[in-house]
């Protein structure tokens, strides 16, 4: 009953406090309370009606005045204090929607690309992975291992805790003709186990399960819980459905947790298979002593340190090198290396882990320009408010409270960018990501919002505040109580243009190293695309073919291939057609070690030359130049005698000037300790030189290469072969027509379509993103510091209105009054541009590895970048400059005077 | 009784003494203070009640009282303030300096007080 008395003038009091500008702590707003139910009561018992009494009460409130009493420290830093602040701020915001609206956007722009860069840094470079105790995972360093290597450091059971191993792979469930691949892992069974990962439906596999031909239950696969949905509708029967991969039956047993993407970062999978059911579905490498193609992975054992694990394992390193060795050289003879792998495997972090941070530094300085160009905002708002200011000053509100309003109303700027630059990250990222992915390499990251993720950004967002907040803050904190209403702040105004000079050279110089690193990032992706590969890219389709399931034996492979060509060369669309064991610039590569007749043996490296096996007129097909000597004929057949073509980089590697033609090409055996006595394979002659092509990235100098008869080389057997046609229209017309043709030779060969354009553009896709994302901000750079520079021109001229009218009223030309606002800009653009070339340069040493065919000190650049932002500088001035030029003198002398 | 002139401009400098004054017999809460005051002075001397807690707070920011708020039974909460043995110096040193001054006053102008 009493507390009701009270808390009925809790209103009334603060209502009256808001009035005078004043907050009282809830403390001081009940004891207020307290006296006035006491008054309340005290009236009534004295005679008064209710009404009475009210008014009583309310009189004395209306006559008490709070200025003095709210001066007490304790009144301020309240929440109730903060949410009145942060009322006011969305109040004052509201009160310029343009205003709040662009610095809204170029926060949410700033913010959300610095959100999103770092959330794929966060994926891809931070967050480990989400299995049990990821701290202990170790990882095998320096490559792949053999399966027969695995098996060793398997049964070694006393290394660690325990360990797996893994290839990833791309599984076809089509059920012929063109393949529908999916991505797969091969897997021991002890991955989940290790890893800590249950499956929530079924079960996952075991060392049961990978045995080769097969566990108890016989082939199966475990199925990630995005290709149950996506597959099976999130079927709850699925444990035990039948999956066809590569046309082989297998059971589905279980369906892991959806986080789980698998040991590596950068890929996920949709289906994982035991390793022992590898012999099933291809040409089994388990056996393979020369087959590099697992990555191994272990968990160390609580307490276990990874030097104790490395002792371990380089201790047990000669007896598995004898187990498995078949004797050669420098085979596994650099000791065994574990490294921490809490973060997972990845091989795209490699690639992108200096891009990344690359983009990273970009976004953060555009953000720096955004919160430039908004600290110049509220800076002028701030100037333009210096009135209320002193007027509160006079009342007696403290500096400190007009400062932490103006802090307040960054913040909610702040705060409401960044919850609108999530929303753009969330968006950005994933568009990203879609950008790295290619078709035959699709990239997978977790860019779930973690905590990692959310600190960063709150961390950017309250950094943002106080880079934009702070300085008008101060700039008010400074005001004298009485100034602004005298002087209407003249000569503050004339810091604070002073200041945002300031800001203004700040945003060019950043601006301009932004637009150089653009212009170098785009010119490097140019000179790429525009590449002269060295054959021809349009008009050209890629058909793989695989006869791993058609039934013909590995003599007979070459002999179905040819006939698939045969058909393919008689269809209308097609021009020209060949086959080759590897297709350009698709990351498949095959060398050898080789000597040339008459020439100095060379060692290593030197000694090395790619290789590639073909078709006659496969150099016609896919354009590329014959130098000297001959092409292939169908007359170079296996029986006939050994030839190769090698090109023009062979020929200076290892003929040093001779003429090619006539010599002969030795390939080296791997010495084998165990079979000392392998003939030597036959040397070839060379009839011929083609022009230098890229073989497999654009970015490195065309390699050594041969090319020899795929009759005459042991390539011929292999189960996959790149059927290239060019084609008389768009690479992918007539799809449809080639796929019959080649399920007409065999309806079993597995074949995908991809145009030789989505290799190449795969092959640059690192270049491509860098290069987009460093234009897109370079543009939106050059954009913000073009509205700043206008701002402040506009600025100017509105304070110096009164000076320019006296100076045209005493004669000055427009066309004078023009260039005298021009060259107040002119002159911070200068600086600007000085101060941001310095930075460019200096900055240029870290970006250099990322370039390609272009200096990152290229002065062109440099000199255009500037030339680029004095141009936009001049088009951001003028506007303003101009409109001082049409000032009517006699109308501002007379708003003066008045 | 109305003040004016110089008594009324003395007044806002006896409030911290009144204040100090009453409370140096027993803890009070602002109300209480009021009318305490109000009654004593026969109507003479009224606060308003805002400027009676800026005094208060002031007297509390030197440590000269203190507030608590307590809770008897039958009433609502309230605050109450209790001086402080600081301000019980205070408040000493002020009566003797006022004592002194009206000594002054009523030998140089003959005003005789109660």
């Amino acid at each position: 009953m009493h507390d009701r008395d009270v808390r009925e003038w809790r209103t009334p009091i603060r209502e009256r406090a808001d009035r005078e500008w004043r907050e009282l702590s809830p403390d001081v707003v009940d004891e207020f309370a307290c006296h006035l139910a006491d008054l309340h009561a005290a009236a009534l018992t004295s005679g008064a009606s209710q009404a009475e009494a009210r008014r009583r009460v309310l009189d004395a409130l209306n006559a008490a005045s709070f200025l003095e009493v709210s001066r007490r420290p304790r009144a301020r830093h309240t929440p109730s204090g903060y949410a009145q602040d942060v009322r006011l701020a969305v109040r004052q915001l509201q009160a310029s929607p343009l205003v709040s609206a662009i610095a809204i956007l170029s926060l949410a722009l700033g913010i959300g690309a610095n959100t999103a860069i770092f959330s794929i840094v966060n994926s891809l470079l931070l967050r480990p992975l989400p299995v049990r105790q990821p701290q202990q995972l170790v990882t095998l360093t320096k490559g792949s291992w053999t399966n027969p290597i695995w098996e060793q450091i398997r049964d070694r059971h006393e290394l660690f805790d325990s360990a797996f191993a893994w290839s990833e792979t791309r599984f076809d469930l089509a059920s012929g003709g063109e393949a529908e691949f999916v991505d797969g892992i091969w897997a021991s069974g002890s991955l989940f186990e290790t890893l800590g990962v249950r499956s929530i439906l079924g079960r996952t596999f075991t060392a049961a399960d990978d045995r080769r031909g097969g566990g108890p239950d016989g082939p199966i696969a475990v199925i990630s819980y995005d290709f149950w949905q996506r597959r099976f509708g999130g079927a709850g029967d699925v444990v035990g459905r039948t999956l066809n991969i590569e046309r082989v039956p297998f059971t589905v047993v279980g369906v892991t947790p959806p986080d789980f993407f698998g040991p590596q970062v950068g890929r996920t999978f949709d289906v994982a298979i035991p390793l022992g059911n590898e012999p099933m579905i291809r040409e089994s490498w388990l056996d393979e002593r020369s087959s590099w193609w697992l990555s191994i992975m272990a968990r160390l054992r609580p307490n276990q340190s990874i030097d104790a694990a490395n002792a371990a394992l380089r201790a047990a390193q000669p007896a598995i090198r004898d187990a498995t060795a078949p004797g050669w050289n420098g085979y596994i003879t650099e000791p065994f290396t574990l490294a921490p792998a809490a973060t997972g495997e990845s091989q795209l972090r490699r690639r992108y882990e200096r891009p990344l941070i690359v983009v990273l530094t970009i976004v953060a300085l555009v953000l720096i320009i955004a919160c430039a160009n908004i600290a110049n905002l509220l800076l002028a708002r701030a100037t333009a408010r210096q009135h209320e200011f002193s007027v509160r000053r006079a009342l007696g509100a403290s500096r400190w409270r007009l400062a932490r309003q103006l802090v307040a109303e960054s913040a909610v700027l702040s705060a409401t960018g960044a919850v609108a630059g999530v929303v753009v990250a969330r968006w950005g990222s994933q568009f990203l990501v879609q950008q790295i992915s290619t078709r035959g390499d699709h990239v997978f990251l977790d860019l779930s919002l973690d905590t990692r993720v959310l600190v960063f950004t709150i961390g950017v967002t309250m950094a943002t505040t106080l880079l934009f907040g702070v300085v008008p803050a101060l700039r008010v904190a400074a005001s004298e109580p009485m100034e602004a209403i005298k002087e209407f702040g003249r000569s503050r105004a004339a810091r604070r243009a002073g200041l945002s000079g300031s800001l203004v050279v700040a945003q060019v110089a950043l601006s301009l190293v932004l637009v150089v690193a653009a212009t170098l990032f785009v010119r490097t992706f140019t000179s790429l695309a525009n590449l002269d590969l060295g054959f021809e890219r349009d008009r050209v389709l890629v058909v793989n073919i695989n006869a791993e399931r058609a039934k013909v034996d590995r003599a007979n492979r070459l002999p179905v291939f040819e006939r698939v060509l045969e058909r393919v060369r008689a269809l209308p669309g097609v021009a020209e057609a060949g086959l080759s064991r590897i297709t350009p610039v698709s990351g498949q590569g095959w060398n050898v070690s080789v000597d040339v007749s008459n020439t100095p043996r060379l060692e290593g490296r030197q000694a090395q030359t790619f290789r590639n096996a073909i078709t006659p007129r496969w150099f016609a097909a896919i354009g590329m130049r014959l130098v000297t000597g001959r092409a292939f004929t169908d007359a170079d057949r296996k029986g006939a005698a050994p030839v190769v073509i090698v090109n023009e980089a062979f020929v200076r590697q290892f003929l040093n000037g001779q003429d090619p033609i006539g010599h002969t090409v030795q390939r080296r055996v791997i010495f084998n300790r165990n079979e000392p006595n392998v003939p030597p394979p036959p040397a070839q002659e060379i009839v011929g030189v083609i022009a230098d092509a890229v073989y497999s990235n654009p970015r490195q100098p065309v390699p050594p290469t041969m090319f020899e008869p795929l009759e005459q080389s042991e390539g011929s057997t292999s189960a996959g072969i790149g059927l290239i046609m060019r084609t008389v229209g768009s690479p992918m017309t007539d799809v449809r027509g080639i796929a019959s043709a080649i399920r007409n030779v065999d309806a079993d060969l597995a074949i995908t379509f991809r145009p030789l354009t989505e290799f190449v553009n795969a092959s640059i896709v690192q270049e491509r993103i860098v290069a987009m994302l460093a234009g897109f901000f370079g543009g939106l750079a050059l954009l913000l510091a073009g509205l700043g520079l206008f701002g402040l021109t506009s600025y100017t001229v509105e304070r110096r209105r009164p000076e320019i009218s006296i100076r045209m009223a005493l004669g000055a030309a427009p066309s004078g009054v023009m260039r005298l606002v021009l060259s107040g800009t002119a002159g911070l653009v200068a600086i600007g541009i000085f101060v941001g070339g310095t930075l460019s340069l200096w900055a240029s040493q870290f970006v250099g590895a990322l370039l390609y065919q272009i200096e990152p000190r290229d002065p062109v650049t440099l000199v255009s970048a500037a030339a680029m932002i004095a141009a936009i500088a001049v088009i951001a001035a003028a506007l303003p400059a101009y409109r001082a030029s049409r000032i009517d003198p006699a109308t501002v002398l007379r708003e003066s005077r008045a | 009784m109305e003040f004016t002139g110089a008594i009324r401009e003395a007044k806002k400098g006896t409030a911290e003494l009144v204040v100090l004054a009453f409370l140096d017999d027993e803890p009070r809460h602002g109300y209480e203070l009021t009318q305490l005051i109000e009654e004593r002075s026969g109507g003479a001397l009224t606060f308003n009640f805002a400027s009676l807690y800026a005094t208060l707070y002031k007297l509390e920011e030197r440590k000269w009282i203190q507030g608590r708020w307590v809770e008897k039974a039958g009433q609502r909460r309230r605050r109450y303030y209790r001086i402080t043995p600081e301000g019980r110096a205070v408040l000493a040193a002020q009566r003797k300096e006022w004592g002194q001054f009206f000594e002054l006053i009523r030998e140089l102008a003959g005003v005789e007080y109660a």
